[in-house]
């Protein structure tokens, strides 16, 4: 086989300068699609949408000015605080759901899946090849108060009759959970599945019962892809509006709802993209935690 | 080579740096400089097209401009969806006018609120360029008709091709307050925003509106997520008239909303499935559109839902037929928006559709028809299965003197500071975490 020939080899002279150049460039040109993508697909709607939430915007033409009104963002966070909180609590409450659900799963799968493993995980994805919306509507059916579940409980007087989920903080967490459930299971079992058995066996020679092998050995080598799943999910869980919007009720309105109101309702632009401002820095912040805590390594293998 | 370049080229290899370059801005001073400076001309171009040179829309519409419009034979209709009457999917009034007049009519069912459309075509109007439709179909108790006007992009309607018009239309959308004169607006349909109550849970229902606030039905009560819809009932109850009310008024309004929605009386507010959550029980007295409730009442299943005249008003809206500006075909726009002018269309369209019909004449029509609709209504009565006459003798399509007095005008906005004061009001009760 042709070894690679090392750059400073004394034999190759021959277009020396020119070579030192293309070196030097390739990895600049090698990265430049992909730069590209992240300036324009990523980078630049991202400064849009900042300076959009700095802008005054006139419902009535669309037409926008800069303002540099920054007061902007507290305008809005005085307004809808509550619905951030609420948001916050929901998507972090569905996501510890999804850990509980999804943990059990992918624990099975990656250590009793055998031959089958790509079956099983195909199989937790087939719900989701149906649509978000679709889907979501489907719970709206499942939850109804007369519907196939809560009808039936009352009709044998398991419940009574005023019972009802729909239009509840409940309904929406379980909605939310239901459909951000693989995001939490891949990532899971990504973590499970690359754990070396033969650690863990050394961990059984040593006298380890099963349960000292799983919280002495499992466990700590899961932390980051259980933090890389929490990410995962708890981001676009914060930001979700379908899931309030068709299974809550008045009280549990989120930011997600309140920002599709202002781009599509009151046509305030500014406002929606303050506040989208506002959520993102957020969810930066909590990349950044993990980053700081577990290194920034980690989270790119469960991606 | 540049500077920055030779950095690069001497670095050799992959740097660290490199990919903080990638990540990081870097931005020059000057090109900092260069970039203010054409956002503020770009600024500044804007604030003067929007204020002070002329509309639009201002040699448009004139005698002149209409003399020089040509028939094109094809029209492009955006309306709301089933709003026009129906048969085996197809549109007999639209199929009517084709054969007479050779205009064939490109029908799109494309608007589901007011807000939304009008986000898609402004581009289109703030570019100069033709929305694609040259008839659309704006509510006016929602902003965006105002806009349309105020921006200049609407065609002034030219009178002298509204024979139909002039002769049939009824005096509850002739020159009405939002469009004195009916320079720019035919009505298509009107409605009502009122209560409706399910009788077999309410007994005593009363006349008010003060129903919506009553604690006996506490969460069983549903309003409208319409910002606009929900404050002027607030209005009502606080025995405000909505058209001539103040700031400090609808202060009051919002609080006596708000109110009612910590007080645990509203089961949610809702968009048009509210009609859905009246019919399973979810709720027991709601907000409601008029034609919603006459079409429930058409199934035996829903005999008991009652709509509601309230003493201290009904709110009449209506959606009005406009030609946004840059539209193709100008002439051929007019032609049918006064076709639907003729007592003959309007008993075929009200005959499926039971909003107020803007010609009164209709009614007559209904019960004896004399021309092309006289088929047309007997084709359709196996669908709709009802007699003429039900559809006739409704005080929701054909309001008697009594309705006509109480129908009450929406808050007619000046400017968009009143739009957010009013947002900021009533917003926050909808969506209200």
């Amino acid at each position: 086989m042709e070894q690679p020939v090392p750059p400073d080899h004394p034999g190759r002279v021959t277009n020396r300068h020119h070579r030192r150049v293309g070196r030097a460039l390739a990895p600049y040109l090698l990265s430049l699609p992909s730069g590209l993508w992240l300036l324009l697909l990523f980078l630049v709607p991202l400064v849009l949408m900042l300076s959009l939430s700095l802008k005054t915007c006139s419902p009535s033409t669309g037409a926008c000015v800069m303002a540099w009104h920054w007061g902007e963002f507290s305008s809005e966070m005085s307004l809808y605080h509550q619905e951030f909180i609420t948001s916050l609590y929901f998507a972090a409450a569905s996501t510890v759901v999804d850990l509980i659900i999804s943990f059990p799963i992918a624990y099975w799968i990656a250590f009793y899946g055998g031959r089958r493993k790509n079956f099983f995980l195909l199989m937790l994805l087939v719900p989701f090849f149906v649509s978000f919306v679709i889907r979501t509507i489907v719970w709206e059916f499942v939850l109804s108060n007369n519907g196939v579940i809560l009808g039936a409980l009352k009709h044998i007087h398991l419940l009574p009759s005023g019972f009802h989920i729909l239009g509840t903080s409940y309904a929406v967490m379980a909605g939310l959970a239901y459909n951000y459930l693989p995001f939490t299971a891949l990532p899971l079992y990504v973590a499970l599945e690359r754990i070396d058995r033969r650690v863990l066996e050394a961990a059984y020679d040593l006298y380890a019962t099963k349960r000292v092998g799983f919280m002495k050995v499992i466990m700590p080598l899961a932390v980051p892809g259980i933090f890389a799943a929490f990410l995962l999910t708890f981001i676009p869980m914060f930001g979700d509006y379908v899931n309030q919007e068709i299974l809550g009720g008045t009280s549990n309105t989120m930011i997600g709802t309140v920002i599709q109101n202002q781009f599509l309702v009151t046509l305030d632009y500014a406002g929606g993209a303050s506040l989208s401002a506002i959520l993102l820095v957020v969810a930066l912040l909590g990349i950044f935690l993990y980053a700081r805590l577990l290194g920034s390594r980690t989270i790119e293998q469960y991606l | 080579m540049s500077e920055e370049f030779k950095v690069f080229a001497e670095g050799g290899g992959v740097d660290p740096s490199f990919w903080r370059g990638l990540t990081e801005q870097r931005f020059s001073r000057r090109g900092l400089m260069k970039a203010a400076g054409a956002g503020a001309g770009a600024s500044l171009l804007l604030s003067s097209g929007a204020g002070a040179t002329a509309l639009p829309n201002k040699n448009v519409g004139t005698a002149k401009w209409w003399a020089k419009q040509k028939l094109h034979h094809t029209v492009n209709f955006a309306n709301w969806p089933l709003y026009i009457d129906v048969l085996n999917g197809k549109h007999l009034s639209l199929q009517h006018f084709t054969q007479t007049t050779k205009i064939k009519v490109n029908y799109f069912e494309v608007i589901q609120d007011n807000a939304s459309f009008y986000a898609k075509i402004r581009p289109s109007l703030a570019a100069g360029q033709s929305t694609g439709y040259d008839i659309v179909v704006m509510t006016n108790n929602n902003p965006e008709l105002g806009y349309l006007m105020q921006n200049g992009w609407l065609v002034p309607l030219d009178h002298k091709l509204m024979t139909n018009f002039n002769k049939y239309a009824g005096p509850l959308i002739k020159s009405p307050s939002w469009d004195p004169g009916n320079k720019y607006t035919m009505a298509w349909q009107s409605g009502w925003t009122s209560v409706a109550y399910n009788a077999k849970h309410v007994k005593n229902p009363g006349d008010s509106i003060q129903i919506l606030f009553d604690k006996k039905y506490a969460g069983k009560i549903g309003m409208l997520s319409d910002p606009f819809e929900l404050g002027s009932a607030g209005l009502l109850a606080i025995g405000v008239e909505p058209f001539s009310s103040t700031e400090k008024d609808w202060a009051k309004a919002a609080k006596k909303l708000q109110t009612q929605r910590s007080d645990g009386l509203v089961a949610a507010y809702y968009d048009q499935s509210y009609i859905q959550h009246l019919k399973n029980g979810d709720t027991v007295v709601s907000q409601c559109y008029s034609g919603d409730i006459f079409q429930a009442n058409l199934n035996s299943k829903y005999k008991d839902l009652v709509l509601m005249v309230p003493k201290e008003g009904l709110m009449l809206w209506t959606d009005n037929m406009c030609i946004p500006l840059y539209a193709q075909n100008p002439l051929d726009a007019m032609e049918l928006m006064d076709f639907y002018y003729s007592p003959m269309t309007q008993a075929v369209v009200e005959y499926y559709n039971d909003y107020i019909c803007p010609v009164p004449s209709a009614k007559q029509q209904l019960l004896h028809p004399t021309g092309w609709d006289a088929a047309a209504l007997k084709a359709m009565a196996p669908s709709i299965g009802l007699a003429t006459s039900v559809t006739a003798d409704s005080p929701s399509v054909f309001p008697t003197p009594d309705r006509v007095k109480l129908s009450k005008d929406y808050y007619p906005f000046k400017n968009q500071e009143e739009i957010n004061a009013w947002n900021n009001l009533f917003l926050p009760i909808i969506q209200g975490a």
